[in-house]
């Protein structure tokens, strides 16, 4: 009785720390597009705001599972599935803000857009897969889908690996000889790849005993 | 008679102009911030609904369809500009390049040249008179601004140098002081900041070297002490605090030029048909309007300079 309380509060924390870290940064954007506190430039602010917290959110939402297992925290799975919603959210405020705030719904010219940048494409093939993963995410879904639901939402590191590469080229200079403020993609780049590494199951194996013994799992009994 | 592509009054030295009337930077912040949404939720608004932070003066030239050119708000345009040696943050370099040291300066003029000399900023400004001009200036980013700019003709300062005949080029090149730049002290660019012009386009009336900007010294973030302007090209091409200026027989290595050629071109005329595989170079953000506007040829000075380019295909030399 006294576990399972327990439990749902620890849960509860986890449900409330993932709504801190998706929420809060979009009522500060609200609030300071409201005051017109966003520069001189508004719609690039926010583009810019909107991108990096979809995939800050998006790693954040990625890195749950490992620290969950290589830790043996627990609390910490009830953040993924809100985090994960919440980077599908500002993916979609990003885009909607590039169509309907700085191209007015002109299709021609956002067709145009589209058409002769690669790296808005690939940003939209991200958004379409978040998209559908966000859809899904609900239990109705993961019942139905069964094994299937397992492999859709295995797609979303094939998203964040497109997000980070429209990233990498929306960022001014040349990527060759990094030559541009590319530090930001390439960490995101290099936090993808070691969550990718630590899928690896021979890894999580070496990994867990090395941790799991440091973690003070029981109060200490005297 | 045709009317100028630009406002030209030469300012005597010593002459009192009236200041420009400009709102405070929050006021211009609040009322983007409200058009801005009202556009988003409109979402259908005219592309050309006003500029709210400028005082209201239009440019001629651009007639017909073309929506009016409004005066940039003088705190938009010194508190948003791009100067990578201090950052790449175009609203904190303002802060950063405060203490940049412009005085003394001295501009070396050399190279291919019957005369070489280095002027301090005292000569330049005792010897050439200033004049106003109003510009539009267009980022390569996709924004642009109207800004009056004081300044004078370059052909003025190459013809007091004599450059010879086997002078084709016009080099160009900025100040490097790392420990005044912070940007500088990180290896991200290549810098010294360095540009170039062929010399008929640095020789044409519309190619100026300013010195102000609203009637006031140029600030540090905005080039000071002295930068070139040149409308007709992407910002980019309009190097900031100019320390030498050399005549050359070769078209000279330029900064982005040499970073990525297939994205930034030696030319870099602005052109809505020649497209950038990051930003839309058919259109463009008026800083302060919300919407977006047709990206002109030439930026709007097409009369007056494609003479420079006759026989060229622009979409190759871009």
């Amino acid at each position: 009785m006294t576990d399972r309380s327990d439990r749902s509060i620890r849960n509860q924390w986890g449900r409330i720390s993932a709504h801190l870290l998706g929420g809060v940064p979009l009522i500060l954007l609200g609030w300071q597009l409201v005051q017109g506190r966003l520069g001189f430039n508004p719609v690039e602010s926010v583009l810019r705001w909107t991108g990096r917290l979809a995939l800050g959110l998006l790693l954040l939402s990625l890195s749950v599972t490992p620290i969950r297992k290589i830790f043996k925290i627990s609390a910490i799975s009830a953040m993924r599935k809100p985090l994960g919603l919440y980077a599908a959210l500002y993916a979609f405020l990003h885009f909607s803000v590039f169509a309907l705030w700085d191209y007015q719904l002109n299709i021609r010219q956002i067709y145009l857009e589209i058409s002769n940048k690669p790296f808005i494409l690939l940003g939209m093939i991200a958004l379409l897969i978040l998209l559908v993963l966000a859809a899904t995410s609900f239990r109705f879904w993961q019942r139905k889908l069964g094994r299937k639901w397992v492999w859709l939402h295995r797609s979303v590191y094939a998203a964040a690996l497109l997000v980070i590469l429209h990233y990498l080229l929306a960022v001014k200079g040349d990527l060759f000889s990094l030559q541009g403020a590319y530090a930001p993609p390439l960490i995101a780049a290099g936090i993808l790849v070691l969550l990718l590494i630590l899928r690896i199951p021979a890894i999580q194996q070496c990994l867990r005993p090395t941790f799991t013994q440091q973690e003070p799992d029981q109060p200490a009994s005297d | 008679m045709k009317e100028k592509p630009y406002r030209s009054v030469p300012l005597e030295p010593g002459e009192i102009t009236p200041k420009y009337l400009y709102k405070t930077r929050r006021q211009f912040m609040k009322q983007i911030g409200v058009v801005g949404l009202g556009a988003l939720l409109a979402s259908c608004a005219p592309a050309n609904s006003g500029n709210p932070g400028a005082p209201g003066m239009v440019l001629p030239g651009a007639g017909g369809e073309v929506p009016a050119d409004v005066l940039t708000a003088y705190e938009a345009v010194t508190g948003y500009c791009n100067f990578y040696e201090f950052t790449t943050n175009k609203e904190t370099v303002d802060e950063l390049a405060q203490d940049f040291v412009t005085q003394p300066w001295s501009v070396q003029v050399d190279g291919l040249v019957d005369s070489p000399k280095a002027y301090s900023m005292e000569d330049i400004l005792a010897k050439f008179t200033q004049e106003e001009r109003i510009y539009r200036m267009r980022c390569v980013e996709g924004w642009s601004m109207v800004i009056p700019w004081t300044g004078f003709p370059l052909r003025q300062l190459l013809e007091e140098v004599q450059p010879t005949s086997e002078a084709h080029y016009v080099a160009f090149e900025t100040a490097l002081v790392p420990e005044q730049m912070d940007g500088a002290r990180s290896r991200m660019f290549p810098f010294p900041y360095t540009e170039g012009l062929r010399l008929d386009e640095a020789l044409h009336d519309l190619t100026i070297l300013a010195t102000g900007l609203y009637d006031e010294p140029l600030p540090p973030q905005n080039g000071a002490p002295i930068r070139l302007v040149v409308p007709w090209k992407y910002g980019f091409k309009s190097i900031k605090s100019i320390v030498r200026i050399s005549l050359v027989a070769e078209q000279p290595p330029t900064l982005w030029n040499t970073i990525a050629p297939n994205e930034y071109g030696f030319y870099a005329n602005v052109n809505p048909a020649v497209d950038h595989p990051r930003w839309s170079q058919a259109t463009e953000r008026r800083i302060g309007e919300s919407g977006r506007r047709d990206t002109l040829l030439m930026n709007g000075y097409a009369e007056e300079v494609m003479p420079l380019y006759e026989g060229m295909d622009l979409t190759v030399d871009f």
